[in-house]
């Protein structure tokens, strides 16, 4: 009988001991509420004097490593627990404002790992960059070289590679506080600009990853999103800013996304165009609506010679005087071949923008690399040498255009 | 030890399958394109003939000898005290073998995902988990596998598949890569991966059919290499090479680039991690078993559970060894190429006297299994 009830204790000692490990806890554990989400983070150029401002987290102030040198402010917008309306109930449709549902600090640093620790010694609250969906940096400091702030984002486990880095024409910072109606949280906003331009045919994909493997690649060079705050705190896209390795070198107009979408044949197209008719004052737009495109290397005395066979796809969009009678197929082909000139000098002229710089962002070095593996491995083989040779390579570019519809009215 | 002879080719092959697959997944691609940039799938496939090699060895020997394991015949072969060194350095390797896999594996984790945990604690969890396990006979064992094996293999298919709508075929080509700079090296580094296919040698003895082994290796390493060589493709063709020499671990940064469609998942690198714990465990099982069975016949010990626990701190200890990742990755490099000689020329010449001194185990059926 008494063994009996010692076997009963032990076992029911042992069902007891099963659930010792769901009591513990885990070192990892993190509330919600503990964590600060990072939404957007702005990189701003300051002067050495903003010294004064920092505090020694990291280092002392007369570290060597860091005296006299130019400094980064980085400003962060966190996310407000609770603040986040989750659906289109919540909040109402009262004053949309960006104090409201996110936080706005800024910090000063030597670099982005700096600033980010001093800020992290003033919160209370673990930054959390999971979340991290666009970082801003301004043009400044691309041009001074943005290879810290790649290195530090690539390194970073939490930060995904979908998130968008973009270029700012003035401050970055502005980017961060701005607060657009449209969207409560102002870096989803920014988001939603650049994921719609893509859908409407605007830009091409361009995610922080994307930026990274085609900066990487010996053969090609990085481009972003160039952008501007307006004055009504909506977002213009600018243009394509171009690198050279991590140095921002140059930038485009809104027609060259156009034009580098041309060239890549990337879809959805959604360009428009204004085309005058020679000789006459009559001007209509085309809307482009689908790309096609190819691009054939080969070696001709010694040196790659590119050709781009691009086929547009076009629809008829308005006339600006209206005496001009496009239901006859003479004016169409007229307006085709005329569009097809026109885009072939700005496909050409673009191209030799980015020849001057030695920023071949259209990666014609990598078909060299890719199709003509002899030639490169003899004359090229480094990042080097190719941005040194795509300044004077020459590049064919063919174009068809096609007019397809041409909307409501039959005239 | 039961030896009952119940396992069936399908599970020989699974038993392949999961155990190739492991921790090796993650570097992978790295290790492909350092050695020749945009030739990597072509590196790999030469890195899983050289595995099949070792692993076609294996298989013979085992069919040679139908029901014994290679501490078994090998004294059969090239005489008992031989025989000794050749199992003594088996067992120490795999025992090597399966620290290194676990640190890497803690590696991984504190690195990625649970950045406060002490690596210590991630190792030891696993090891345990490992060395219970392995006090299951063989048919469990290969239980074990034969259900894990759709896990790994689905999950990770899809990932590739969806990879791909980012993929440029541009950085595939050329297929032999641009500089081939250390070819031998990396299709070496690449078969060390696979080494845990020597658990086969542990599987025959309880095969219904041995004769059937060579189909279920055969399958076993198409099935895992086929995969291998799908996930350098698709890592190359959506990174380009340079950027996949940029990358630790750019398996795991493909998981993180690729989302489900309509957005349901943005990142796949929680789901991919989720699932590479289970690979990771299969091939940890697979090589704690093995060399706790290696030790058991060599001493001829009826039980071989005895060793499972006793074997944990001394693993648990060279897990730890390495001070750092750096250090680690090297330290496995190493342990890779030094272990080939052992799974591919040690029973290379094992067969090679086995055919010369005409040594040939019982056919099955004249001996009831026992």
């Amino acid at each position: 009988m008494g063994a009996q009830k010692a076997v009963k204790t032990v076992k029911l000692l042992c069902i007891g001991m099963l659930a010792l490990p769901f009591l513990t806890g885990c070192w990892d554990r993190l509330e919600i509420e503990d964590r600060a989400v990072v939404l957007g983070i702005s990189v701003d150029a300051e002067k050495p004097e903003a010294i004064a401002e920092e505090d020694e987290t990291t280092h002392k102030a007369d570290a060597p490593a860091v005296a006299g040198k130019e400094m980064v402010r980085v400003a962060v917008q966190i996310a407000l627990p609770g603040r986040i309306p989750l659906g289109p109930g919540e909040g109402g449709g009262g004053a949309t404002n960006a104090q409201r549902t996110v936080w706005v600090i800024d910090v000063v640093g030597h670099s982005i790992d700096d600033a980010v620790m001093n800020l992290q010694q003033q919160l209370s609250s673990r930054l959390f960059f999971g979340h991290l969906r666009v970082i801003v940096v301004s043009e400044e400091v691309a041009k001074k070289g943005i290879s810290n702030i790649n290195d530090y984002f690539h390194r970073n486990s939490e930060v995904r590679r979908m998130a968008w880095l973009l270029i700012a024409k003035g401050s970055a910072k502005a980017l961060m506080t701005a607060a657009p109606q449209l969207e409560r949280v102002p870096t989803l906003y920014l988001m939603s600009t650049l994921d719609e331009a893509i859908g409407m045919g605007k830009f091409p994909i361009d995610f922080i990853g994307m930026f990274w493997s085609r900066s990487a690649k010996k053969g090609q060079e990085g481009f972003l999103p160039y952008v501007e705050l307006k004055k009504h705190q909506n977002v213009e896209i600018k243009g394509i800013a171009y690198f050279r390795s991590d140095q921002m070198v140059g930038k485009s107009d809104p027609i060259g996304i156009g034009v580098y979408m041309v060239v890549k044949g990337i879809n959805p197209a959604g360009y428009r165009v204004l085309i005058q008719i020679p000789g006459t004052n009559k001007e209509v737009t085309t809307a482009a609506t689908h790309r096609k495109s190819k691009i054939d290397v080969a070696i001709k005395n010694g040196r790659p010679v590119f050709v781009v066979t691009a086929a547009i796809e076009i629809n008829f969009e308005e006339k600006i005087s209206g005496d001009l009678l496009i239901n006859d197929m003479k004016t169409i082909k007229t307006i085709e071949r005329l569009q097809s000139r026109q885009t072939e000098q700005a496909v050409e002229d673009f191209i030799k923008q980015t020849q001057r710089v030695g920023s071949d962002i259209f990666g014609f070095g990598e078909y060299v690399r890719a199709k003509k593996p002899a030639y490169w491995n003899r004359n090229i083989k480094t990042t080097e040498k190719w941005q040194n040779m795509y300044k004077d390579v020459s590049v064919e570019v063919h174009l068809d255009v096609r007019i397809r519809r041409i909307g409501m009215k039959s005239q | 030890m039961e030896q009952t002879r119940q396992v069936t080719v399908t599970q020989a092959a699974a038993v392949l399958v999961s155990t190739i697959i492991g921790v090796g997944v993650l570097p992978l691609p790295l290790f492909a394109v350092r050695a020749a940039d945009s030739g990597a799938p072509l590196v790999t496939f030469f890195g899983m003939l050289i595995a099949m090699v070792g692993l076609l060895l294996i298989t013979w020997l085992g069919m040679r000898f139908p029901d014994r394991n290679i501490v078994q015949y090998s004294e059969a072969i090239i005489g008992r005290w031989l025989a000794w060194i050749g199992s003594g350095c088996i067992i120490v390797f795999f025992a090597v073998l399966t620290s290194l896999t676990a640190r890497e594996f803690g590696e991984v984790v504190v690195t990625s995902v649970l950045k406060t945990t002490p690596v210590e604690v991630t190792v030891i969890v696993m090891l345990v988990l490992a060395a219970i396990s392995s006090r299951n006979g063989i048919t469990t064992f290969a239980y074990i596998h034969m259900f894990y094996m759709p896990l790994l293999i689905g999950p990770a298919i899809l990932i590739v598949a969806l990879s791909l709508k980012n993929a440029d075929i541009l950085n595939l080509e050329p297929i032999w890569g641009n500089e081939r700079k250390d070819m031998l090296g990396g299709t070496v580094t690449i078969a060390a991966l696979c080494q845990g296919s020597f658990i086969l040698t542990m599987v025959i003895p309880a095969m219904r059919r041995p004769k059937k082994a060579m189909r279920a290796s055969f399958w076993g390493m198409l099935i895992a290499g086929g995969l291998y060589v799908t996930i350098v493709i698709a890592t190359v063709a959506v990174f380009g090479a340079e950027e996949t020499k940029k990358l630790l671990w750019p398996t795991l940064e493909l998981a993180k680039a690729t989302s489900l469609p309509a957005n349901v998942l943005e990142r796949l690198d929680a789901a991919f991690l989720a699932v590479w714990v289970t690979a990771v465990f299969s091939t940890l099982l697979s090589s704690y078993f093995l060399t706790n069975q290696a030790i058991a016949f060599l001493f001829r010990l009826k039980d071989h559970r005895m060793f499972s626990i006793f074997l944990l701190p001394f693993v648990f200890l060279m897990a730890m060894f390495p001070k750092n990742i750096v250090q680690m990755y090297g330290i496995i490099m190493q342990v890779g190429r030094v272990g080939l000689v052992l799974t591919i020329a040690y029973p290379g010449l094992l067969l090679l006297v086995a055919i010369l001194r005409k040594k040939r185990g019982k056919p099955l059926g004249s001996s009831k299994s026992g």
